[in-house]
């Protein structure tokens, strides 16, 4: 396959519950290209969350279109290469997104290690040991390899979060979506997390993070989306963004949260 | 005024020891099988009554492409069949006497499929066994169906997304990460269901299936002493009902280790 400038086309993204009466997302449009770390600002209920939840359809949209590497997700069915009409594989296209939650969302029930192995063993088929040696290894890289054996509820917040980004990126995904991962945790936490992200930015992994860290938007990020009331206000780098907001919506918005 | 239990009544019901024996075969046969029936047929339902299947659904659209928010056509765009038979068989099989269910199927719908007569181990007639079977997992299923249903929704919606984000189908997020936790909160419910049907499985008597309770009656009639049968009857259910709720308890108590820090 041909390589894409983009990663993940957005264009005019909806997403309107009660007939229109409320609108989540009124018409998004973006582009986000590999390598990019893209993260999303804006106030509460500005959509923020809704877009990025959208990206791996966890919400569906009510209009608009969502390019994932060449293939229109937004529609049920699509043609392949063979012009040949096939129904669009859910399970298939979130394997190459990885996800992380305000929440954590860790399998209580399972071991730190079982909560990493699942998906690799069912979804992948990998084995069982390969599995497990690859899981250890990114436990390691987060410095949590001594809990593999620990139960989520075990562990500190930050600790939690830092098994949920690598849990995620067992999956080998071509993007992470964070969705406010650090507002959970408590204050002493966050930087934990944050490092973690950090490095993955690092190592050239695209990612779109929903976040109120302005520090880590200004300092990891190479583009800021400032949403608003369902709309992409301003995008920009974070210098753009930062020194330079245009829109009154923005400088307002940041004299609230700098 | 006569003793209310003579020693010497146990003696002269002892040669009908294989009877009782006998009866609890019967007796737990009977429900496991309705065990097995029930929760099979609960799982079904409790998925029937979660599932969002809307044939309708485009009617509830208008010209515009927008939602429509009330009327006779959103009424019917939000109508589930599935959903609509689960929740009209849990309520009328819940709404009803067991006994009524039990002649209902016996006389009713086997009266009309004829099934074969024969014996199984020498003595459980099939005839009378199976649609006792039947009836009772029909009914329990009903219960069991809502238990099932309730564990399933206690767990939060972001187990359902992180597995659904990470590529775990509809199937094994069901099979993988709600029913394991699901399970472990229904649990107590469920030991107090099984129990209930080993109980209930006596009503099975008045349909002729040998369980214990016909073991009872014929002791009854071939030596006109009452209460000591009964007091064996008694003595067997209690243990067979008390070692299945300290099992489940097990089962419990082995299922928690996520739970404690």
């Amino acid at each position: 396959m041909a390589i894409r400038d983009n990663l993940i086309e957005v264009k005019d993204l909806k997403k309107h519950y009660h007939g229109g009466a409320i609108k989540a997302l009124d018409g998004v449009t973006t582009d986000i290209h590999p390598g990019d770390v893209c993260v999303v600002i804006g106030p509460s209920g500005s959509g923020k969350s809704t877009f990025l939840r959208s990206l791996n359809l966890l919400e569906e949209p009510t209009g608009g279109s969502i390019v994932f590497e060449g293939t229109d997700i937004t529609k049920k069915k699509y043609k392949d290469e063979n012009g040949k009409t096939v129904r669009l594989d859910v399970d298939e296209l979130r394997q190459k997104m990885g996800m992380v939650f305000q929440h954590f969302n860790l399998f209580p029930h399972m071991t730190i290690l079982e909560n990493m192995t699942l998906a690799p063993i069912k979804v992948k088929g990998m084995s069982k040991e390969e599995a497990e040696k690859k899981a250890l290894e990114l436990l390691d890289r987060v410095g949590l390899k001594d809990r593999a054996d620990a139960y989520p509820i075990q562990l500190s917040g930050g600790q939690k979060q830092r098994v949920a980004i690598v849990r995620a990126l067992a999956m080998e995904p071509d993007v992470m979506l964070f969705d406010e991962p650090t507002s959970a945790l408590d204050p002493e936490m966050v930087g934990e997390v944050l490092d973690v992200m950090k490095k993955l930015a690092e190592e050239g992994m695209t990612m779109v993070v929903v976040t109120h860290e302005m520090g880590f938007a200004r300092e990891v990020g190479n583009r800021v989306l400032f949403m608003a009331d369902g709309v992409l206000i301003e995008e920009g780098t974070p210098e753009d963004i930062f020194e330079h907001p245009k829109s009154a919506r923005l400088q307002d918005f940041l004299s609230k949260v700098l | 005024m006569d003793q209310f239990i003579k020693w010497s009544n146990f003696s002269k019901i002892a040669p009908y020891a294989e009877l009782f024996k006998q009866g609890l075969l019967v007796t737990v046969l009977l429900s496991l099988f309705t065990v097995a029936i029930g929760f099979c047929l609960a799982l079904v339902l409790a998925l029937m009554r979660m599932s969002n299947v809307r044939p309708f659904r485009s009617l509830g659209i208008d010209k515009n492409g927008h939602q429509r928010e009330k009327g006779f056509l959103a009424v019917i765009s939000k109508f589930n069949p599935l959903s609509f038979l689960a929740t009209a068989y849990v309520e009328i099989l819940r709404s009803t006497p067991v006994i009524v269910q039990i002649f209902i199927i016996y006389f009713g719908v086997f009266g009309m499929i004829k099934l074969p007569s024969f014996d199984m181990f020498g003595f459980i007639k099939f005839n009378r066994f199976f649609p006792g079977v039947v009836a009772l997992g029909m009914n329990s299923g009903a219960y069991l169906c809502e238990i099932i249903r309730s564990g399933i929704q206690s767990i939060d919606g972001g187990q359902t997304e992180a597995a659904r984000s990470l590529g775990l189908s509809q199937g094994q997020n069901l099979r993988y990460i709600i029913m394991p936790q699901a399970l472990k909160n229904i649990l107590p419910a469920i030991a107090n269901e099984f129990v209930v049907i080993i109980k209930e499985s006596a009503i099975t008597y008045t349909i002729g299936v040998q369980d214990i309770m016909s073991a009872v009656n014929a002791v009854k009639g071939a030596t006109f002493i009452i209460i000591e049968p009964l007091l064996v009857a008694t003595a067997i259910y209690f243990c067979l009902c008390f070692p299945t709720s300290k099992l489940i308890a097990y089962f419990e108590r082995r299922m928690s280790h996520g739970d404690k820090r």
